[in-house]
């Protein structure tokens, strides 16, 4: 039992805590923000540079075949300086399904240049009517010649305005919520007939709607099989409810930890408001929640990656955990800042507004307790 | 479509190794072959302590290895947490074993460890905790009890109330707190002593909890006489010594091990409660309890693992451990109150034997009982006060 990083995996925390340390201070992040750009081109090419973005690829596509705890690594520390470059869009979700079905000529085509940063992935998997449901499809591809041609809507897709490729599920067959008869694509955005109409989201990055009106794709750029995609898709979304949870463990260890420095600065009624025994008991369950939340991330992490979709069950109990403290913790960090904690002056309420985001992405805590306890485990 | 898998391997590492699973089969076994099976109950129990003996200290396992323990590996210690919770293996009480001993082992004289280690091993000697007092309770350090020195420094006469005093009445010794001195700061003055509980001047008096239990008691010491060479260190330093005790009492309260597998029960037991064609696990918002507490346990058991590999590590605790009595204890009493809530109207039951579902009469004392562990070894109200200065640094203004 070692739950010690390793001396490279320790070398790349120090790495990227310094990195947030020196360019991501709150007032720097939000003048990229004010700027009307998604995130800042420098910082994505020092990103690039430090090789953080093949960390977690397999050496063959030329990565350093990284895996889930290394994503972990460096998400637990984007979370902290609530990082705008799209390294979960185009890496863990993107890069992620590209080797996971993509042909060696697709991923050859591809990878280098996502490794390098020249080119962003961004993955359009939800839709409007499907809620948190994966295997709700309603856009369609039909064959045409060796080509697909698709029609439909793909929502709130991460990073959509910015990719040069996108990955998108489109229904081959079956009926809506059927889990076979989806396939995955790989759409170059400059396609004709594909919209991608870009907006902010209350946390700070970007989304997209994507339209697809007849947009004509070639067979070589289908990941796996046709009609067997769904694999794809739930180890795809595993892997990034790992990455988000991870995220959110820094944005909730800063929200504790800046509420505990801010109550012992802040006076009232002649004390300085952690003499208050009420304000101490709700840092310190704050401060429970988030070591139990840690120790879930570990768990869920080191399962994954020793048996992949067979952790499904525990991955449902992260993201429920997660959602659940990320929102409370978020909220409690307000109230105990008080009227300074409703001002866009403090970090406080950027992360709250990212943990907000983070618990309705890939199903919100409602959605995978249900999961959870509707598994095999429960039934009678 | 296959994973690829990693060609770096991480060392963060949940898998036993070859020799802890070696280890592992080996407790199975020993826990397999001595179950008790029929027959008197107390030889079984004795003899089962023996056979653990053999084993190289498996009858001591927290003791050092200095005092016959078997010096394992926090992830040896695991194993057997968890292979004992789902074993039957022989009652045994803590106040001798794991609160006493330490105390004696770390100040305690040569001579006392000889006098009362050997029989606090061989189960022979029954010891009970004189610690709360009715106007001592999470404010310990507020007790009373007196102890004065005779005029010629033999003796002390001890004279006071101790309350909450678990299994007094079956008790052979006492280690009691008492006064010895009233200036200086309320810590200053007291002082750590041991006596026999069966002599004049010491009266039980029952007290029966929620559950209709007889298990803690009031003592009154009236005159009690205690030789001097019957005091644990120094004089007046005793609330030094009870500190590292309380520490020691308040981590192995949470009881992961056994946790775990009431909630397997939990879950059988309401699969097995019948509502209209399904049972009381088709009912969501059961379900959802159920649900919301397994996950708070499977944080809790890795928290656990956490500190245990802090420890294997040779670190201090870190702040993981400072939770786990709050986590565990909650954690326990929901499991409680789950399984009256899956009794229905049967958890009302309360005569000699239960009606309708067989788990519902000890559920419902089961979760009456229950309520004490937010209370005892430190109340979580003044656990989270610890928490607040110890681990997050709030200290107090002055003010």
């Amino acid at each position: 039992m070692d739950f010690n990083l390793n001396e490279e995996q320790q070398l790349v925390q120090d790495s990227v805590a310094r990195f947030v340390s020196d360019r991501y201070t709150l007032e720097s992040r939000q003048s990229i923000i004010a700027s009307g750009q998604a995130f800042s081109d420098a910082h994505w090419a020092t990103i690039a540079e430090l090789g953080w973005l093949g960390l977690t690829l397999p050496e063959a596509e030329g990565g350093f075949g990284g895996n889930q705890i290394d994503t972990m690594v460096i998400m637990e520390q984007f979370g902290k300086g609530l990082v705008l470059e799209p390294f979960y869009a185009s890496i863990v979700l993107g890069a992620r399904a590209l080797i996971l079905g993509g042909s060696d000529q697709l991923k050859q085509e591809i990878l280098p240049a996502v490794i390098e940063g020249r080119c962003q992935l961004a993955f359009g998997y939800a839709e409007e009517q499907a809620r948190f449901d994966l295997n709700d499809i309603t856009t369609r591809a039909k064959v045409d010649g060796d080509m697909f041609i698709l029609n439909g809507h793909k929502s709130m897709v991460q990073n959509g305005g910015s990719a040069q490729q996108l990955i998108v599920s489109a229904r081959t067959a079956g009926a809506q919520t059927d889990t076979t008869g989806i396939t995955l694509f790989v759409i170059d955005t400059a396609t004709e007939g594909l919209d991608c109409s870009s907006f902010p989201t209350v946390d700070g990055l970007t989304a997209a709607e994507v339209s697809l009106n007849n947009v004509r794709v070639p067979m070589t750029r289908v990941l796996g099989e046709v009609d067997q995609g769904f694999a794809i898709l739930q180890n795809v979304a595993m892997d990034g409810i790992l990455a988000l949870s991870a995220e959110a463990l820094g944005a909730m260890e800063m929200l504790y930890k800046d509420t505990v420095t801010y109550t012992q600065e802040r006076e009232q009624f002649d004390h300085p408001l952690a003499d208050f025994q009420v304000l101490q008991h709700a840092m310190v369950d704050m401060f429970m929640e988030y070591e139990q939340c840690k120790s879930l991330l570990y768990r869920a992490t080191l399962e994954v990656a020793q048996s992949g979709l067979a952790a499904m069950r525990t991955v449902h109990a992260l993201k429920y955990l997660i959602g659940k403290v990320g929102t409370k913790i978020g909220e409690n960090a307000v109230q105990l800042h008080g009227g300074m904690g409703m001002t866009e002056e403090l970090r406080i309420g950027h992360y709250f507004k990212r943990l907000l985001v983070i618990d309705a992405q890939l199903g919100n805590s409602d959605y995978h307790l249900e999961k959870f306890s509707t598994s095999s485990a429960y039934q009678g | 479509m296959s994973i690829p898998q990693p060609k770096r391997s991480a060392t963060v590492d949940i898998e036993l190794s070859p020799e802890d699973l070696s280890f592992q089969s080996e407790v199975r076994n020993f826990l397999k072959e001595n179950a008790y099976k029929q027959g008197d109950y107390n030889k079984w129990r004795l003899n089962w302590f023996k056979l653990a003996r053999a084993k190289g200290g498996w009858d001591i396992p927290k003791w050092p290895e200095k005092f016959g323990g078997p010096g394992w590996s926090p992830t040896q210690h695991y194993i057997w947490e968890k292979q004992t919770a789902v074993s039957v293996t022989p009652w045994d009480l803590p106040f001798g074993l794991s609160m006493l001993a330490p105390v004696l082992m770390n100040y305690g004289s040569q001579e006392q460890q000889d006098r009362f280690l050997p029989a606090i091993r061989d189960r022979k000697v029954n010891w009970c905790q004189g610690y709360s007092e009715p106007g001592a309770g999470s404010d310990l350090a507020n007790l009373k009890t007196k102890a004065q020195l005779t005029p010629d420094g033999k003796h002390y006469i001890v004279n006071g109330t101790k309350i909450w005093t678990t299994l007094a009445h079956i008790a052979d010794w006492i280690f009691c707190l008492v006064r010895t001195s009233d200036t200086g700061k309320k810590q200053e003055g007291i002082s750590f002593l041991l006596f026999p509980m069966k002599q004049t001047g010491i009266e039980v008096k029952p007290i029966i909890t929620l559950g209709g239990a007889h298990s803690v008691n009031m003592v009154h010491f009236t005159d009690v006489k205690v030789p001097v060479e019957n005091r644990v260190g120094e004089a007046d330093q005793g609330w030094t010594y009870a500190k590292g005790l309380l520490q020691h009492e308040r981590t192995g309260l949470a009881g992961i091990s056994r946790s775990l597998v009431a909630l397997e029960s939990l879950k059988e037991q309401a699969k097995g409660v019948k509502r209209g064609n399904g049972t009381l696990m088709d009912e969501p918002a059961f379900r959802t309890k159920v649900a919301e507490l397994e996950v708070d346990l499977m944080a809790t058991e890795f928290t656990e693992l956490r500190s245990l590999a802090a420890a294997a590590g040779g670190h201090n605790p870190g702040p993981e451990s400072s939770i786990l009595k709050l986590k565990g204890t909650e954690i326990q009493q929901r499991i409680q109150k789950l399984t009256v809530e899956a009794g229905g109207i049967y958890s009302a039951a309360w005569g000699a034997k239960p009606v309708g579902h067989s788990f519902a009469r000890a559920g419902m004392s089961g979760y009456l009982s229950s309520r004490a562990y937010t209370i005892y070894g430190g109340a979580s109200e003044v656990q989270k006060d610890v928490v607040a200065k110890n681990v997050l640094g709030i200290k107090k203004s002055g003010k």
